[in-house]
């Protein structure tokens, strides 16, 4: 009854999705919400290693950088056709994080955070200091867009965006989802259980920078343009700030979260300079008042009334 | 090659300083201050603030402005860190919000323009042929003259004491009558204050914008990596390490190369010995 539920639930979110353009006149909207999607695909590509594992990663625009510049170069300076972005994006940022992840996370302690924020900030300064390849400040402009009109566009990304959430939801859920959720319980005693721990962490980040690259092409032929801050650590932290609010471990809650907080930041576009600000302060007051997130319990508290149930149950968020 | 020694000796000598203050917070209490790098930018803006606004003399104002950031950091470490003690990725994260907010808080109240300090002192001096400005020898002779104040109050005072015992084990000084909780704080205090003087011993030489303590803590991860995180010893050999590297690289092939170097720093020190140079713990 639940998971049907579960089920009900999705096709309702993708229905809304899917609905929006036909609805919403502006084709501002849309582009909105295609940059939403490219969100939610880094939140919940974030939440696969670091929520199921629990290892931090300080630096998740690393992947989206590296995928949104792969797929920039690939457009503007070998004019390939842009289709050829996704892929070679996701390659790209599955080899950034083999250089970061095999020396860290065969590692305990906090190797593998700093080595994620490092690895983001020097990209980023980086990309200033070629500037005669990357386009220094300005970053890389003129990348031709993949579909001509913005609604087929926004189809693609969002069918591509439920299929990140579904494998990783589903991933999550199968035996080695159990086994990444045992690490982030007891690393030691999964260690002498005679599981290969660095092997599944390893992995688990190579499908997580796989996505959050995807995500940065998408976000790039989305724009037309990328730039430094694809690599900026408030990009990082943003991600983080939205796993938090979605609820870390669920996959959907981040993604959820990235959805309808690309919204609200939309109504709050009149704070501007204050916008990080708010980001902060929603943060701390998340980390202090509200651990498990607003997202996912909030879903499980509607599931539970639905499907007839009084018992409140907190550990269904993370199931 | 002079120019090497001198200039590198300058560069190594702020970099210990930020990579002590870092190490000694995560040595004792196993806090990872993402915040470090605020505490530096925090001490170059309260120098400017006192010179330009409160038209303090220069030496009196940096003396404010450090006092000024350890109570920052002592005050950050109750309120805000304490509560999340149990959990590393909070931890993480109410730093690096505050580290945020700093820079916010920071922008709206300059602008992203750089401000200029102005130097304590204005000759410049000649090292071993090597014409140098007098802002920088006073950099490098504070971070020695801070250092080796540090090392004494750790070696010779019963607070110092205290505060190794705690980092050797919080729960077996707690019994021996050592308040843990206080001490986190002091070493948060002493740690920011650091962080702050080497704010203010930059701050002439150095463009003052509000992200500029983003790069420094960066370079501190390195350090502290390669020396062993929470190894005092192991932080300033580290800075000797790489701001030398960083100096030679940038003599001999070219500024932009020298950022590679503290990543490419961290990944060999963890791929060939990932203690570090002094590191104690084993990692694996």
């Amino acid at each position: 009854m639940r998971s049907m539920i579960d089920w009900i639930g999705a096709g309702v979110a993708i229905a809304v999705l899917a609905s929006v353009p036909l609805l919403a006149g502006s084709n501002y909207l849309v582009v909105v919400l295609t940059v939403a999607l490219c969100n939610a695909m880094w939140a919940a590509s974030w939440d696969f290693m670091s929520g199921l594992t629990g290892r931090e990663n300080f630096g998740h625009a690393l992947f989206i950088g590296a995928g949104a510049y792969t797929a920039g170069f690939l457009n503007t300076a070998l004019d390939l056709n842009p289709w050829w972005g996704l892929p070679s994006s996701a390659i790209v940022a599955v080899l950034f994080s083999l250089v970061i992840g095999i020396p860290t996370l065969r590692l305990r302690g906090p190797y593998f955070a700093l080595a994620m924020l490092s690895g983001a900030t020097v990209m980023q300064s980086l990309t200033i200091i070629f500037s005669e390849y990357t386009g220094g400040q300005d970053g890389l402009n003129g990348i031709f867009p993949i579909l001509d009109s913005q609604t087929a566009y926004y189809y693609l990304t969002l069918a591509i965006a439920v299929a990140t959430v579904a494998s990783l939801k589903f991933i999550a859920l199968s035996p080695w989802g159990t086994i990444l959720r045992a690490i982030r319980g007891d690393e030691a005693t999964c260690q002498a259980a005679g599981i290969n721990v660095s092997f599944y962490k390893i992995t688990a980040l190579m499908i997580s920078a796989a996505f959050a690259g995807l995500g940065g092409a998408l976000y790039a032929h989305a724009l037309l343009q990328v730039g430094p801050d694809l690599f900026a650590v408030i990009l990082s932290i943003n991600t983080i700030i939205l796993v938090y609010i979605g609820g870390m471990g669920t996959i959907y809650g981040p993604a959820g979260a990235a959805l309808l907080f690309s919204l609200l930041i939309e109504k709050l576009r009149f704070l501007s300079e204050y916008r990080l600000w708010v980001y902060t302060l929603i943060l701390i007051f998340i980390l202090f008042f509200l651990p498990k997130g607003l997202v996912a319990p909030a879903w499980v508290w509607l599931r539970e009334r639905l499907s007839g149930r009084r018992r409140k149950r907190a550990e269904d968020a993370v199931a | 090659m002079a120019q090497i020694l001198v200039y590198g000796a300058v560069i190594s000598a702020i970099y210990a300083m930020l990579a002590v203050g870092f190490t000694l917070i995560f040595g004792v209490a196993r806090i990872l201050n993402l915040a470090h790098g605020a505490f530096y930018a925090l001490g170059a803006y309260g120098v400017y603030v006192l010179t330009a606004y409160g038209h303090l003399p220069l030496l009196a104002a940096a003396v404010v402005s450090v006092l000024f950031v350890a109570g920052f950091g002592a005050a950050m470490e109750r309120v805000l860190v304490r509560p999340l003690r149990r959990s590393t990725l909070a931890v993480l994260m109410i730093t690096l919000a505050v580290s945020l907010m700093v820079e916010q808080v920071l922008l709206l109240i300059f602008g992203s323009e750089a401000r200029n300090v102005p130097s304590m002192v204005d000759a410049t001096v000649a090292i071993a042929g090597v014409d140098i400005s007098g802002q920088r020898v006073i950099a490098l002779t504070g971070g020695i003259v801070i250092l080796s104040g540090l090392w004494l109050f750790m070696q010779k005072t019963r607070l110092g004491a205290a505060i190794l015992a705690v980092s050797q084990d919080a729960e077996g000084a707690q019994y021996m009558g050592i308040p843990s909780d206080r001490i986190f704080s002091i070493v948060m205090a002493l740690s920011a204050g650091i962080a702050a003087a080497a704010g203010v011993l930059v701050a002439p030489f150095q463009t003052v914008i509000p992200g500029m303590g983003l790069l420094p803590l960066v370079k501190a991860f390195a350090i502290v990596i390669v020396g062993g995180l929470g190894s005092i010893p192991g932080s300033i050999l580290g800075a000797l390490l790489l701001g030398y590297t960083e100096t030679i690289v940038a003599f001999n092939i070219s500024i932009e190369w020298a950022q590679i170097v503290s990543v490419a720093a961290v990944l060999i020190t963890l791929i060939l010995r990932p203690a570090g140079f002094f590191g104690k713990r084993a990692a694996f």
